[in-house]
């Protein structure tokens, strides 16, 4: 019998900083994954958690997770170099409708540390750009400097209409102020036919109200990438609930009218 | 004819499987027969920290598990289908495919509910032999049993058990605890559970558990564990961050028995629950599973389609 818990060892190709307290780690490792999925990564000694994937489906000799220095696991992470062994094990979960989405009109949405899985997506997305029509980002973050993956709003701006918006602009801040309305002006899309994909934990219910309802964007074309603690990623531990779901296998995308009616 | 093992023959029959294997009695264990195969705490990776190679611990010893209730066996068939779909739990299967369950039953047994062998009480003297698998079948080929035309078959009646009778309809159950989401009852559950997970401990069927890493005293080693944890302690759904998904005592509370009722219900099309009461004898607030259901399926019943 597969012993579906135990990791693989991985090595760090590559620790790139991209705010005081985010690391971008690239993983030498080619993985088949959908946009969306995660991985868990384990850090002998100071555990294991769940990552998403932030790099491109088609690259096929690394993966890139960006991990935000918040417990135990994330704080020795951060201490590695390129060169050093982490282990891992995955990918697990779903991962976006790639073909539900696909020909449509697409409103990606997400604050923060909610980039990685957005960024894999943008990737494909860009990949196959004949298959989609207008795409558009809106990512948001408390100050300009917590804003990730920087490095690509240039490239990715030739296929998609990138928005930033923070809470706490700085002299030099050319993006927007919060998610306010006028955000949706800037957006011109088919409502018809299109969908919107979101990734927590940020503003969900602001971005709803003030974007995505204006928009005329119904719950049901809305996927939402779930976070929860998780400690196995095969559906047994039960940390990562959510109503009738598990985030690790029936997620951690999820429609949002499917998840909205939750308890929890 | 009937298999039959004499009552007085059965310790010796014990004795004599004892000499090639290990045998557990599980009468007196304030834990559930789940320990044998989902140990409390079990050490699930050794990771060298100076070759950098993990090895996982090879699992060798068979026992033989004797269990008294049929509740307990119940539970551990419906474990084993939690265990087993769709992602089959390595460190479960390791001890549970090398395990024989047998159950000694002093009550009339209508249909055996899992377990290898059922050995079920016929009249004072005599045991009648259920065999259920392969693995049961093995330990009864010896002088110990013997066939017997028409034995003398006495109706031992359970004790009556009105919350298993509950159980039977597990899509009301399901129905009524959804429903009860706002019900006073969760408050006033709130204010009486310690949040201890005693509850959890002794249940049969739960199965949450953690998993963390300790580092070995001389550096050398790390050692990853899992251990069983609880839906009811405080830091359950907490990520790194602080965030918590289920910050209250009634939040978490109402988790267990959403898992319990609805969840499974909808997984596995019954109630995780065999009402065997251990969570009732346990409770250090005297919280009764079985009346908070009672009370729960009454008021759904005369309020619930009209809210």
């Amino acid at each position: 019998m597969e012993n579906l818990y135990k990791p693989f060892k991985v090595k760090i190709a590559k620790v790139e900083k991209h705010s005081n307290d985010v690391k971008l780690f690239r993983l030498e490792k080619n993985l088949s994954f959908n946009p969306g999925q995660f991985i868990l990564v384990s850090h002998f000694g100071y555990g294991e958690a769940p990552f998403g994937i932030a790099s491109s489906p088609y690259q096929d000799s690394y993966i890139d997770i960006v991990v935000r220095r918040v417990g135990t696991l994330t704080k020795a992470l951060h201490k590695l170099e390129p060169g050093d062994e982490i282990f891992m094990r995955g990918p697990y979960g779903n991962g976006f409708p790639l073909d539900f989405i696909s020909g449509k009109d697409i409103v990606m949405v997400t604050g923060g540390c909610g980039i990685p899985p957005i960024a894999a997506l943008i990737e494909y997305i860009i990949a196959n750009k004949d298959k989609f029509g207008r795409v558009y980002l809106i990512y948001g973050a408390k100050t300009p400097n917590d804003l990730l993956m920087k490095d690509n709003f240039k490239r990715w701006g030739k296929d998609i209409k990138i928005l930033l918006t923070v809470d706490e602009p700085d002299k030099n801040w050319k993006g927007y102020k919060g998610m306010v309305s006028e955000l949706v002006d800037e957006i011109k899309i088919d409502a018809k036919d299109a969908v919107s994909v979101m990734c927590g934990p940020g503003p969900m219910m602001d971005v709803l109200e003030k974007i995505l309802r204006p928009l005329g964007i119904p719950d049901r074309r809305i996927f939402v990438n779930m976070e929860r603690k998780m400690q196995c990623g095969i559906g047994k531990c039960q940390h990562c609930v959510t109503g009738d779901k598990y985030v690790c296998e029936d997620g951690p995308v999820f429609n949002f009218d499917e998840v909205d009616k939750n308890w929890d | 004819m009937d298999l039959i093992i004499e009552k007085k023959q059965i310790k010796d029959w014990l004795a004599e499987l004892k000499k090639e294997n290990v045998v557990i009695d599980s009468k007196k264990d304030a834990l559930p027969i789940k320990q044998y195969f989902f140990p409390p705490k079990q050490e699930i990776f050794i990771f060298n920290k100076e070759t950098k190679e993990l090895e996982s611990p090879d699992y060798k010893k068979e026992i033989i598990i004797i269990c008294h209730h049929l509740g307990q066996l119940e539970a551990m068939t419906q474990l084993d289908e939690i265990m087993g779909k769709p992602n089959p739990d390595f460190f479960y299967w390791q001890r549970r495919e090398k395990s024989i369950l047998i159950g000694l039953i002093d009550e009339s047994v209508e249909v055996a509910p899992g377990g290898d062998l059922v050995l079920e009480k016929i009249n004072s003297k005599q045991y009648r032999v259920l065999i259920l698998t392969e693995k049961g079948k093995k330990i009864i080929k010896n002088k110990f049993f013997k066939e017997i035309d028409k034995p003398e078959i006495k109706n031992y009646l359970s004790e009556e058990n009105p919350f298993k009778e509950m159980l039977l309809d597990s899509e009301l159950l399901a129905d009524a605890v959804k429903w009860s989401k706002n019900h006073k009852i969760w408050d006033k559950l709130a204010k009486k559970c310690l949040g201890c997970g005693i509850c959890t401990y002794v249940c049969p069927l739960c199965h949450c558990f953690s998993i963390d890493d300790r580092v070995v005293l001389d550096d050398k080693e790390c050692i990853r564990c899992r251990q069983w944890d609880a839906c009811t302690l405080p830091n359950f759904a907490k990520i790194a961050g602080g965030h918590n998904f289920h910050k209250t005592i009634k939040e978490r509370y109402y988790n267990w028995f959403y898992h319990k009722f609805v969840r499974a219900y909808k997984e596995y099309g019954k109630a995780q629950c065999v009402a065997c009461g251990n969570c009732k004898r346990n409770c250090p607030a005297g919280i009764n599973i079985g009346d908070v259901l009672k009370e729960i399926v009454e008021d759904y019943k005369k309020h619930g389609k009209s809210i």
